[in-house]
């Protein structure tokens, strides 16, 4: 009888102590982990800089790179107010680069201010934005993955493990400060980082003018192909109401249900056969609301055109940005007062497209 | 009584035969499904096939043999309105052999060799599960499988859903009250204090109540029937939990009318597969009883199971195959070195009982109930803002996302797929960070934080009840021919529901606003609160909130129920029959405690709600107003339950009966809401579920053989439905909410049990064979926490019961297409049904037990189950679903897109082996050791869920699904359980 007794105790016992769950998960205490420290593993000198970097791009022709390359700089960007999306730029002396990582969120992991290493082999080399002929001109060289599908020179890296394969935290800093340039710094339309080290890189522009004019690309339906002629609606060429950086889906609905899009034309520029955004208004005959079916309601980037002297500066914000719909000051608008404008000075197509970073990068000057 | 027994059996004393050593045999006769005493049941003691002695059991049903010589004796055992019981008892060493129980099968259900007198199996509580498939008590031979047996495969009796199952504690129906689910996680780990229990099958109905068209369970769990006695056990086992300790004391009823019971146990550990899954759960019950006399006894007893367990998750089949492991859990994650995991269940739920029993004469027996339930149930999960998503098996992780073989899906990039299939299969402890959750980067992206505001913190979703029941019960026996059970019940019950922080990980503090809402509405902060109130009372600041802080959500949810019951009884001869009515009343509502920003609704003067010149509140199609905050409408219900039963016993040991139940149920609170964590707005459509139900059975017990053939045919109407994903396009929950619902279940279940040339061998063999299909295409509304709009408004899902097969014809170069009409249209050749999802529609067992005389038993078992379906997803049997981006439907999306999943056929064996021991009269040590999956087959699915995402073609013409997740069960896995006892 008591050999029994024993018996049970004793399994009781082993069972007890023969298991590794009986750790943190039994007192369900977890201690915090500790804050990881800055390092730099001691292979990662930078080869290149950010400029000599860019030169070895060729237009028109992503470049898997296969060289050990690596390029270091200070995140000059931040997602977080929502204007930079799945993406960060980093400058050295030299020039910026946006790096398409790929992931939401990325201030969190990568701080303003803080040092990035890029193993850049394994990685591609391409441009974005780049137009040939009279009209168009040069776009802007990034780092991203190779895209297969042709459609971009670059992919989003994405992968977790390729990011951490590649990009490396260095020590945090102080946020990049801003230089302040002049219309002389301005690159030109197929300016590159061996012309304009400004390309890129956080800079200051001073006595922005209102241009009177916002450009936005809307959708009929963005799940259907919006390459499509008949997919697409214009806004360009005159402001169109449009009085704020940006528009999220409700301020959307609120220009458009306005009316003041009405005479816009549904197509491409020269394929005006689909009609008016009029022609989508209905009116409900028993409480008439208005609504107009077929146009998606979304958030919408907008390009504000100011100029700085004779130059052209279009002002490209996110529909997404969480300042997308602040308006701009009347008297701005109005050309009664100018701007002062802190963000990344990229180029479009040869035109310049300055990206803010947030809305504390608007300085309304007298 | 004891006393008094002993004399009546002085003349049997006398008779016997006296050695110099002598024996005895002593127990307690009782009802096997509840352990209730059997009074005057004549017991009869042979050997040799030669009368020894005889005897009638006490009111009590205690008996006593003493004077009895070593041998193994015939014991046999009769009662009116009982099958006989025939065991065998070993009589040696001159110890009274005490048999605890003889248990014994009222003639309703089927006679069998009463296991438990022999020994204590305890298989129903190997603690494999917390939630058997069905609870049942009794022996008929297909409920023992089917209860148990059948449990790790996840199967559902006759197909339907939990909360179909009535489960009763002392006569107090349990079902929770919100969605009706049956609560065994209440009192598990109190399997000694929650044995005893009575219940039915079918449609039958029960003396607590009409029931339903699944049978019901009441467990008794009152101080008295809990078996007398210290009773101590160690149980480990593979598949859930590592060990559970566990102890119980019964006194039984005292000469002073005193009963006590205490139950205690722990269950503790992890398991062999699912890595994460844990248990640090506790239980205790503690009851007293009192007879005051013959007619008044009072009890009351108190239990709760506290303790938390971390959750398994479903992952999709291809982090499977990368993990090389269908029982990847991808919750947890290391945090310093240490496992740990994000889905953590953390319960106290307290449960008090009173009970007054009158029994004024031998007819008449009334009881009144109070049960009061209270405590709290909380459940972990990451909540993150502005951030990455910390979710391992997210699948912009897995290879897939990067690259598909087919290039419609617009995946195409082979380079980035490698790389991810790399950080899924490459088993070095650097790659941990991918494949689990890396805790040490959720901290530091907190440290980082600006402010110390935390981007990744630790959510508790609380569903916290406090149910007040009173119940009364009245048992009349009018005659030897006619008797009426009936009752009156009431439930008052609010949960509040809202969550909680549990943990910052390493943040100051997290901020209470609705991320989506935040990137939509980006020009109105309003529109973003979780709580406007507080915002607007706070300066325009949303809270800031810390550990323990509501946030999120906070609702009530009341619900009322009333009832009334009454069930005759009629026998004549071998006949009985009966019929039983109930009506009811219920009615639910919600009670939002918080003002959402996107349903602001009215204020407190009925004003709408203006915050910067901009209406906040808005309306619905019909004009009336969303609102958050304050009382919904109140769903009423009239609801109410017809019930008819007959059967007849023929001279042989056959018996017939039918059964037939109308159901007129109220849905459910949970089913009842398109959102419930942010708006007052009910379902369309909102109605009583219609239910049919019949059941006709046959049954054989004779010379040990014992069948049971039941066919069942239930027919559901319009039922409701709600189903509630994450969604991580848009960050937030997506609900589907699902009307007019029709199922039909119909099907045969057989359970035999067929003694075989060799004493102590028995065959027995369960079939469950049925067809459990929709035939409606319900209508859906389908809305997202955070945001006003309704994607789907109340339309119907058209592929939902069936999809078409198109006809195929084979062209001359071998390529098939699809057949045309003279029209051009593709010609249907078939419908194809869709089931009844998450349980074998086939499920058979076969087993071969063997049982010696010395207390050894030995099961064989093997299981083969089929017919198993994934649980839909009504989006994916939409129009717009089906039809793609160009709204064009053809065969092929149709085909694809409405397609039910059936999982593979699967073969189990299984194994059991026990004994028991017997010491000085009055210990009882025994150990039962089982193994399951003795094949090791790792490829059982569970169950599982489609994702209710699409993906765009790169053509723009049709969508593609996103992969299903799925649940596996555990591979090979053993269950030794040592008890001592006495």
């Amino acid at each position: 009888m008591k050999k029994s007794l024993y018996i049970f105790i004793a399994l009781a016992a082993m069972a007890l102590t023969a298991c590794e769950e009986f750790g943190p998960v039994f007192t369900g205490k977890y201690k915090n982990p500790e804050p990881t420290e800055d390092w730099i593993p001691v292979e990662l000198e930078p080869t290149h800089t950010i400029a000599q970097l860019a030169a070895m791009y060729e237009t028109g022709k992503p470049w898997q790179i296969d060289k050990d390359i690596i390029i270091a700089g200070k995140v000059s960007t931040t997602d977080k107010p929502g204007n930079f999306y799945k993406s960060f730029y980093i400058q050295d002396g030299t020039g910026g680069m946006e790096i398409k990582v790929g992931k939401n969120g990325l201030y969190n992991d990568y701080l303003p201010g803080q040092t990035v290493y890029i193993n850049c082999n394994g990685l591609s080399l391409g441009m974005y934005g780049y137009k040939s002929g009279n009209y168009g001109g040069n776009g802007m060289v990034q780092i991203g993955y190779e895209d297969p599908t042709g459609e971009y020179e670059t992919a989003y890296i994405e992968n977790s493990f390729i990011i951490n394969d590649h990009i490396f935290k260095g020590e945090y800093g102080d946020p990049v400060t801003p230089t302040v340039i002049t219309e002389a710094d301005l690159p030109s339309k197929n300016g590159t980082l061996s012309s304009c080290k400004y390309i890129g890189t956080l800079v200051t522009l001073k006595g922005l003018k209102y241009a009177d004019q916002a450009f936005a690309l809307l959708y009929l339906d963005s799940n259907k192909n919006t390459k499509e002629s008949s997919n697409r609606i214009f806004l360009s060429d005159k402001r169109w109401g449009i009085t704020t950086w940006a528009m999220s889906e409700s301020k959307m609905k609120e220009y458009l249900y306005s009316g003041i899009w009405d005479s816009v034309n549904i197509g491409n520029a020269n394929d005006y056969n689909y009609g008016t955004v009029a022609d989508r208004r209905v009116v409900d005959s028993e409480t008439g609301a208005v609504s107009y079916p077929g146009i998606e309601k979304a958030a919408y980037s907008v390009s504000q055109y100011f100029t700085m002297g004779s130059t052209e500066i279009q002002i490209r914000t996110s529909g997404y940005s969480k300042f997308a719909d602040t308006e701009i000051d009347p008297e701005v608008l109005e050309g009664r007062k100018t701007i002062d404008a802190t963000g990344i000075l990229t180029l479009y197509q040869g035109s310049i497209q300055f990206i803010l970073l947030d809305i504390t990068g608007v300085e309304v000057v007298d | 009584m004891f006393r008094k027994l002993i004399v009546a059996f002085a003349t049997v004393l006398c008779s016997a035969t006296l050695l110099a050593q002598t024996g005895g045999v002593k127990g307690t006769v009782v009802n096997r499904s509840g352990r209730m005493p059997v009074q005057g049941a004549a017991v009869t003691l042979s050997l040799n096939g030669e009368k020894v002695a005889s005897g009638n059991a006490g009111t009590d049903g205690k008996f006593l043999f003493e004077g009895l010589e070593n041998g193994i004796y015939q014991m046999t055992v009769k009662a009116e309105g009982f099958n006989d019981v025939n065991v065998n008892v070993t009589v040696e060493g001159g110890f009274v052999k005490d048999l605890i129980f003889v248990s014994m099968v009222s003639t309703q259900t089927v006679k069998d060799v009463d296991d438990s007198s022999f020994i204590e199996f305890d298989m129903d509580d190997s603690g494999y599960t917390d939630n058997p498939a069905i609870l049942f008590g009794s022996n008929d031979p297909y409920n023992n499988v089917a209860g148990y047996g059948f449990s790790a495969i996840r199967f559902k009796n006759r197909g339907y859903n939990n909360e179909t199952q009535d489960v009763y504690l002392s006569g107090v129906k349990m079902n929770e009250a919100m969605t009706g689910y049956s609560p065994y996680s209440l009192w598990s780990g109190l399997n000694e204090a929650t044995r005893s229990k009575e219940t039915t099958i079918g449609n039958e109905s029960s003396d607590c109540g009409v029931g339903g068209y699944n049978g019901i369970t009441n467990i008794l769990a009152n101080p008295a029937a809990v078996r007398p006695g210290w009773r101590f056990s160690v149980l480990t086992n593979s598949a859930l939990y590592r060990l559970r300790l566990m102890a119980n004391y019964a006194s039984g009823e005292l000469d002073n009318g005193l009963s006590y019971a205490i139950n205690v146990s722990a269950r503790l550990g992890g398991n062999d597969w699912i890595k994460g899954v844990y248990y640090r759960s506790f239980a205790y019950y503690a009851g007293v009883e009192k007879k005051i006399n013959d007619v008044h006894r009072i009890t009351a007893y108190t239990f709760a199971a506290p303790g938390q367990r971390g959750a398994q998750n479903a992952s999709t089949q291809e982090v499977y195959d990368l993990m090389g492991d269908n029982m990847y859990n991808s919750n947890w994650g290391y945090q310093n070195g240490k496992v740990r995991n994000a889905r953590v269940r953390r319960t106290f739920e307290p449960v008090f009982v009173m009970k007054y029993t009158a029994t004024p004469s031998d007819d008449l027996e009334a009881s009144a109930t109070f049960l009061y339930r209270t405590g709290f149930n909380g459940y972990s999960a990451l909540d993150w803002y502005d951030a990455a998503d910390p979710r391992p098996d997210y699948y912009r992780n897995l290879p897939s996302y990067y690259y598909l073989e087919d290039p419609d899906y617009g995946r195409q990039n082979l380079g980035k797929s490698l790389w991810a299939n790399e950080m899924w299969t490459n088993r070095s402890s650097s790659y941990a960070k991918y494949q689990h959750i890396d805790w040490d980067r959720l901290y530091n992206v907190n440290y980082n934080s600006e402010g110390g505001r935390s981007k990744y913190a630790l959510e508790e979703r609380h569903v916290d009840q406090n149910d007040i029941n009173l119940s009364g019960n009245v048992k009349w026996r009018a005659s030897s021919l006619f008797t009426l059970t009936g009752g009156v019940d009431f439930k008052w019950n609010r949960t509040e529901n809202y969550k909680v922080i549990k943990d910052l990980l390493g943040g100051q503090y997290y901020v209470d606003i609705d991320q989506f809402a935040e990137r939509d509405f980006a020009s109105s902060e309003a529109l973003v609160q979780n709580d406007l109130d507080y915002w607007l009372q706070n300066g325009r600041k949303a809270q800031k909130v810390d550990v323990g802080d509501i946030y999120g959500y906070d609702y009530f949810a009341h619900i009322r129920r009333a009832g009334l019951w009454a069930n005759g009884q009629f026998t004549v001869g071998g006949f009985t029959g009966n019929i039983a009515l109930n009506a009811g009343y219920d009615s639910f509502w919600r009670e939002g405690l918080v003002r959402k920003g996107l349903f602001a609704g009215l204020d407190d003067n009925g004003n709408e709600i203006v915050v910067d010149g901009k209406t906040l509140t808005t309306y619905d199609s019909n004009g009336k107003v969303i609102t958050s905050k304050g009382k919904s409408d109140v769903a009423r219900f009239f609801t109410y339950r017809a019930k008819l039963g007959a059967a007849y016993v023929f001279k042989g040991g056959h018996r017939i009966s039918l059964n037939a139940g109308y159901f007129n149920d109220a849905p459910t609170f949970n089913q009842s809401f398109v959102s419930p964590r942010t708006r007052n707005t009910l379902t369309p459509n909102l109605t009583t579920q219609k239910t049919i139900s019949t059941d006709l059975s046959y049954q054989f017990s004779n010379n040990g053989y014992n069948v049971r053939v039941t066919g069942f045919w239930t027919k559901i109407m319009d039922q409701t439905d709600m189903m509630s994903f994450y969604d991580d396009s848009q960050n937030s929950f997506t609900n589907f909410a699902m009307s007019g619902i029709d199922q039909r279940h119909a099907g045969i279940e057989v359970g035999a049990k067929i003694p075989l040339p060799l004493q102590g061998l028995s065959l027995s063999a369960v079939v469950s064979w049925g067809e459990y299909i929709y035939t409606s295409n319900p209508r859906m509304t389908q809305t997202i926490d955070n945001s006003s709009e309704v994607i789907f408004d109340n339309q119907e899902v058209p592929y939902w019961k069936s999809h078409p097969i198109y006809k195929r014809v084979t062209l001359e170069d071998g390529t098939k297409v699809f057949d045309v009409d003279v029209d051009g249209n593709p010609i249907v050749e078939k419908q194809q049904k869709h089931y009844v999802p998450s349980t074998p529609q086939l499920a058979t067992h076969l087993a071969l037990n063997y049982r010696t005389n010395s207390y050894w038993f030995f099961e064989i078992n093997g299981q083969f189950y089929a017919n198993s379906y994934l649980d839909m997803n009504p989006l994916y049997r939409t129009q717009m679903a089906v039809a793609g981006p160009d709204g064009i439907a053809s065969p092929t999306e149709i085909e694809y897109m409405a397609a039910q999943e059936k999982f593979a056929p699967v073969f189990l064996l299984n194994a059991s082996a026990g004994k028991s021991w017997y010491f000085q009269r009055k210990y009882n040590f025994g150990f039962s050791l089982e193994l399951k999956n003795i094949t090791n087959n790792r490829n059982v699915k569970t169950g599982g869920y489609e994702q209710t995402r699409l993906i765009d073609g790169a053509g723009a013409d049709r969508y593609y699904r996103f992969d299903p997740k799925y649940f596996y069960m555990s591979g090979i896995n053993y269950m030794l359980n040592i008890y001592f006892r006495f």
